[in-house]
Parts: C-alpha cells; structure tokens; sequence
C-alpha cells in the first residue's frame, strides 16, 4: 500500500449541514500536500475525520495502511487548528508527556526534547510554564509536540495563523526537514501563498466537495492566463503597435506599463520576440496564474 | 492500557499538586479539630454566666427559704458540677482519663469562675404582691436584667387533694435566654422538692435514694473482648461513614469535571485526542481522580481509624464494615464521577456546569436528607426499596450496613449487584456523551438532548 491518506465517498453532516460530501482523496507516502478552501469549506472537519477524532456518516477511510488513524496514532503528528496546551505544566513535563503519549522511549524523551526546542529558538524554554509563552511560543512548542515521535505522517491544520513572519518562515523550513526526513505532510490554510511555496499538490475544497486536486505546476498550466506582462523601456513609450500584432486580444494598463491579454490557442513565447520589435521592453515576462487566482476564480464560479 | 495509566497519572499529579487540593485536603481536619476543641467550650454550659435578676412571689410562704437557698451561688455551682459528673460518667473511660489528665486545670478555672461569677439575684416579693403589677417590673429598663417573675402555686408545697401538687408560674421578657430559664426550672425544682419533703415529714436524701435507679451499665460483648458501650455512638457511625464516601466521591468527581471543562476551553482536548482514543481518555481520567478520591478517603478513614486509637474505641468499628466501604465506594464513584465527566465535556465553562449538575447533587446530597429515617427503621419498606436505586443505593445500603439492624446479606449483595449494572449504565452514557460533546462548542445541551446523543452515538 503506498497511501499514506486514502478516503472514498467520505460524508459528514451536521445536522442539516452538509460539511463534506462524497470527498475522494488519495495522498502518496512522501508527498507534500495543501489542503487549502475557504473558511467553513470542512478542511477542519475532513482533518478530524483523518485523525479518527470525527467519525465519517459514510464512506471509507484508510490511514497509513490502516482503516483508523486510532491504530496508527503513534505514527501521526498532529497539530490542530485550535491550539490547545496544559496552561499550568511546564514546557518540559508536557513536551515528555506528549512523548509518552506517543510511544517514545523514555530515555530518548530528554534528548528529543531538547533538540526540538533549540530546532524551534526556545532552548531555554524548557522549565518555563507553558501560560507564561506568547502566543506564537506556545504554538512553536505544539510543533514540537506534534513531530517529538519522529511521525510518518504530519498533520497540520492552519499551522501559520498568528505566527509573526520570522517564526513562520522558521516553521516552513522546519516543515521542508521533516518532509525532507520522509514524512508525508498535510496542511490545511486559506492563506494561498504558503500552499504554493510549500506544496508539490494541491487539493481545494469549497463547500465541502473536492474542486481541484492536482500539482502545483499542473494548476498554473491549466490556469494560464494568456498574459504577458510587458513594462516598456522608455516609461513614456507609445503602447499602441502592441495592438497591431494579430494574437493581441487586449492591453491592460499597470502602473510601469501594460498586461497583454493572448486570444485564445496563442502561443506566448512566439509572440514575444515581435512584441519586443513593437516596442523596446525593460521587462517581458509570461504571467503564471498564482493559487490565489485559481482559488478566487474556483470559489467565485 | 499505558495511555490509560498516563493519563491518570497526569490527572493525579496535576490534581494533587494543586494548593486548593491540598488546603482542600486539610480544612476537613481543621473543621473537625476545631469542632472538638472549640465547640464543647463555647457551648459548655458551665461557662455561662447567669447574670440578672430573679423575682419570687410565695403567696403563702411554705416553699420561699427554700427557693432561697437553692439560688444561692454555693448551690447553682454545684448543680452545675453535679450535671456535668453525670455526663461525664457515661463517657468511656479513656474520655475521663484525658479530660482528668488534660483539662483539669482548666476545668477547675472554668468551675470557679461558674461559681464565682454566677451572679444571679434573688428578689423576694411579698406574699401579697399584685401579680399584674409585677410584671410590668420584667419590662423595666436597668443595667441589671430582669430574668424571670416567678409565682409559686398555692398548692406546690402542700398538696389539696392528697394526690396531685401545683408547680409555679415563671413570667419572662421576649428576650429571654433559655439557659437562664433552665436555671430557674433546676432551683425551684430542688426547692420545691424539698419543701413538700419537709412537709411530709420525709427526708428528701432518702425519698431520693429510694426513687432514684442509675442508669444500668451497658456492656458490648464480642468474641474477643468485653468493652462499655457508648451510647448514641451506634446511631451517629452510619452517617459517619456516609460523610465519608460523600467526602471522596464528590473530591474525585469535582476534579473530573474541573480537569475536562479546563481542557476543553484550553482546547487541549483535540491534542489529547490525536494520540488517543475518546475511550482511553475517559478511561486514564477515571482511574486517575479515583486515586485523587482514594487519597482522600484514605487519609479521612487513618485519622478517623487513630483517633479511635488513640481513645481505644477501635472496637466500636466492626472491620467487616470496611470492605463494604471499599465496594460501595468503588460503585459510588464510577457512577457519579461517570456522569460528572459527561458534564464537563459537553460545557464550555464551569458556569455552564452549574445548571447540569443541579440534578448529580441533589441525588449525591439524598442520603444526608433520609439519613435520620433510615437509621432509625433501617430496614423499613422504604430504606429497603431505595437500597436498589442506582445511583442512591450504594449510600443507602451503607447507612444500613453499619445501623444497629443491618439488612440480610441477600440485601447486601443484591445492592452491590444493582451497583455494578448503575456502574455499567453510567460508564456506557458517559463514553457516548463524552466522544460526542469533546468537540462540540457553543450552547450546551439540556438532559434531554444528552440522552437522546447516548441513543444516538
């Protein structure tokens, strides 16, 4: 089995709400997957029906091989979306009980401990009392809670809310080791750019069904545009011979110069060189959608 | 089963380690240490102070240099001192031989200053006074208080029928203290007892000897030893031991409601919940408050069990009664605690628990409000029928366990049968609220919701 995630026709309502319907997902060992939608899309509750906290109304489920993430839970990391920590423990005797928890050998418990506090700065950390970190600090320690038992797979839901930039740049890196370690990951955002510097693939959901599922680069070859973003030589340049050129449908003005919209089956880089010949360039460069593109233009439709 | 054990263990330390646990812990103590010491000398009858004073109507004088000499200081001293010897007696030996050796210093003081500091006047009325105007004398103000007008019956002394004799009329102000009345009841009793003697030609000491029968020295006999028996004691144990199992069952189970509220609004709950199962969280939170409880009701049952040590009344506890205290115990708490983790993990707060577990505490509180008739008719139609409802059984049964007519031991395993099957019940609602209401936020649920998610999950 080389699934590290598996789910087929997975439904879970509430009530009356729908939250997912007839969501198919397969994500590889080893891959690195966003799980990106609006708010209230069900990223949370299709996470929480991963980790066996949530239970499915129909379908079928497989975790690492196994029909419950409950058999496998010494073998995922999890960080969830509402942050919760021991407020009176200190950051010591909570990362070791979380260890335990997990099933890691008690003499390697200091070790772990220590290593993954310096991984995260907070080396000093460790006798101070978790209701006594910021914010961000009792997030940073979560994480290290959450990969302490070296996990198969990582789970995260929303991992960079509230994070200053520097502690999320950090996180992201910490995230790229542990996939570098061999991890699968999934992480849940709204925030589009991190799916895309992140993510080998991408799945969106919106409304609870499944509305893209596919590689990053796939997504930005199919999404293309036809744009061509074009910023003259001489600022004050006259535009209009872009116009001549046949496969130009439109010329939107920016602020150093204009985005040149392709008709439809034209082929962008064979239109450049005769763009430049119309009017010297400063810039040229073929615009790829971004997944806040693809995302807005999913969830409007 | 070691996630089980880590969570209890996390629950134990992180309950125990708590100041509020551990003054919790030790005000029960202090509550009873302050009890015994205190209490008895506030309400020791022989430190107070009769202060005021006494008028006495004798319409024909037979019985006032009677009534004069037992209001006299010397004698409402010795009264005082008589009552207390009495109460005294009947107190086990071990009692006496502490209040000799400890408090005789201050027994002595507080003897003296009794007698010393009675200060209660008499004040002869003549025989002839107007009844209707003395009495207007009780509402006068003054600095020293007008106790009592006391108007002895024309017939209290020498009897008008030869069969029957009057007694006397005490009118006293709305604010009349009864202890002082007491007094006055004692002292005419002795004077008019004294005067109708002397009347009959009788010596009071020898009516007195003749009429008088002590109360009978009462001996427990068991298989291995004799010992006196202390009266009352018997009809006090039940609820002695009712407080206790209350005393260990409501500590875990208030902890096991604090614990899952606090997880729940920490929202550390979803993080317990991705290396573990509902049902091991359940599970380690249960084992763990139960050692929190066992805490408690073991160092309740070793102070109580050196005490009665220390005082040689061991043997008032008959030691098959503490199994039973075990067991029931053990059906109490994993019933009520149960139900109390359901409450704290379908609240947001501990102000939303208050409604939910005004139901748990009115049937945790049961026992106390029916103890006084159980113990009195322990085996009645209803102490009998209430034996074999869950959850109040384990405490009823209890009560008629250690009552002077223990139930048929058919009884008593019947109850612990209908236990195990309330234990069985509560456990399966709790699993099925609990993994429901984990996660689950905003606007509690009512019981009948809860009921219907346990049918339902």
């Amino acid at each position: 089995m080389n699934e590290a995630i598996q789910l087929k026709s997975v439904c879970k309502t509430f009530g009356a709400t729908k939250a997912v319907t007839d969501l198919d997902l397969v994500i590889p060992r080893g891959a690195l997957y966003g799980f990106i939608g609006p708010n209230g899309a069900g990223k949370t509750t299709t996470i929480r029906m991963i980790m066996a906290i949530l239970f499915a109304d129909s379908g079928e489920l497989s975790v690492l091989g196994h029909k419950s993430a409950l058999d496998a839970k010494d073998r995922i990391g999890y960080l969830p979306e509402e942050r919760g920590i021991y407020r009176k423990m200190r950051v010591g005797p909570f990362l070791t009980f979380m260890a335990r928890l997990k099933g890691v050998p008690d003499s390697e418990i200091p070790g772990r401990i220590k290593r993954g506090l310096a991984r995260v700065g907070l080396a000093d950390a460790e006798r101070k009392r978790c209701e006594d970190l910021s914010k961000g600090t009792q997030q940073k320690v979560q994480f290290v809670a959450a990969i302490i038992h070296h996990p198969d797979l990582l789970i995260l839901d929303e991992p960079f809310s509230g994070l200053d930039p520097v502690s999320a740049r950090s996180l992201r890196e910490m995230v790229l080791e542990e996939h570098a370690r061999g991890a699968t990951i999934l992480f849940s955002t709204h925030v589009m750019p991190h799916a895309e510097e992140l993510c080998d693939h991408v799945v969106m959901i919106n409304k609870g069904q499944k509305v893209l599922d596919d590689p990053v680069a796939d997504i930005q070859r199919r999404y293309d545009p036809r744009v061509i973003e074009f910023d003259p030589l001489d600022p004050q340049a006259d535009l209009s011979p872009l116009r001549s050129i046949p496969e130009v449908e439109d010329l939107e003005r920016t602020d150093h110069g204009c985005k040149v919209v392709l008709r439809e089956g034209s082929s962008a880089p064979s239109v450049i060189p005769r763009l430049a010949i119309a009017v010297p360039p400063a810039r040229i460069e073929i615009a790829r959608p971004t997944l806040e593109d693809v995302f807005v233009k999913l969830v409007a439709a | 089963m070691k996630k089980i054990l880590l969570v209890a263990g996390r629950e134990f330390v992180a309950t125990v380690s708590t100041k509020a646990f551990i003054i919790g812990l030790l005000i029960m103590p202090m509550m009873i240490g302050v009890s015994i010491v205190v209490f008895p000398r506030l309400l020791n009858p022989r430190n107070y102070r009769t202060q005021g004073e006494v008028a006495v109507i004798d319409p024909n004088g037979r019985a006032i240099a009677d009534i004069r000499t037992a209001f006299s200081q010397e004698r409402i001293a010795e009264r005082r001192e008589a009552t207390a010897r009495q109460v005294m007696n009947q107190a086990p030996p071990e009692v006496k031989e502490l209040a000799a050796s400890r408090a005789t210093p201050q027994m002595a003081a507080a003897v003296a200053s009794a007698t010393a500091g009675s200060d209660l006047r008499l004040i002869e009325r003549p025989a002839n006074a107007d009844v209707q105007k003395e009495k207007s004398w009780l509402l006068e103000p003054g600095e020293i208080r007008h106790l009592a007008l006391v108007v002895v019956h024309d017939d209290a002394v020498r009897s008008k029928d030869g069969k029957s004799y009057g007694s006397y009329d005490a009118y006293v102000p709305a604010n009349a203290d009864d202890r002082a009345m007491n007094e006055v009841q004692s002292a005419m009793q002795e004077a008019l007892v004294n005067a109708r003697t002397r009347e009959q030609g009788i010596d009071r000491a020898t009516a007195e000897s003749l009429v008088k029968v002590e109360r009978g020295k009462l001996v427990t006999v068991t298989k291995d030893s004799e010992r006196n028996t202390i009266r009352g004691i018997n009809g006090i144990l039940p609820i002695f031991f009712v407080i206790l199992m209350f005393m260990g069952v409501m500590t875990g189970g208030q902890s096991l409601l604090t614990s899952t509220v606090e997880e729940k609004s920490t929202r550390v709950m979803e993080v317990l919940l991705s290396a573990l199962s509902p049902m091991e969280l359940l599970a380690g939170k249960i084992v763990g408050q139960f050692g929190v409880s066992l805490i408690v009701l073991g160092l309740y049952i070793g102070l109580g069990g050196a005490l009665l040590i220390s005082f040689a009344l061991f043997g008032l506890i008959n030691p098959w009664l503490l199994p039973y205290l075990g067991i029931f115990f053990v059906l109490s708490y994993l019933t009520y605690g149960s139900l109390m983790v359901s409450v704290g993990a379908v609240v947001n707060d501990m102000r939303e628990a208050q409604s939910l577990m005004m139901p748990l505490m009115l049937l945790l509180t049961f026992p106390f409000w029916v103890w006084f008739p159980i113990s009195q008719n322990p085996n009645s139609a209803f102490a009998t029928a209430i034996s074999f409802v869950p959850p109040v059984n384990s405490f009823a049964m209890l009560l008629r366990l250690t009552s002077t007519s223990p139930p048929p031991w058919w009884q008593v395993w019947a109850s612990i049968g209908v236990g195990v099957v309330g234990v069985v019940v509560a456990v399966w609602f709790a699993s099925k609220v609990f993994k429901i209401g984990l996660l689950m936020y905003g606007k509690p649920p009512n019981v009948a919701t809860l009921i219907r998610w346990a049918r339902q999950a």
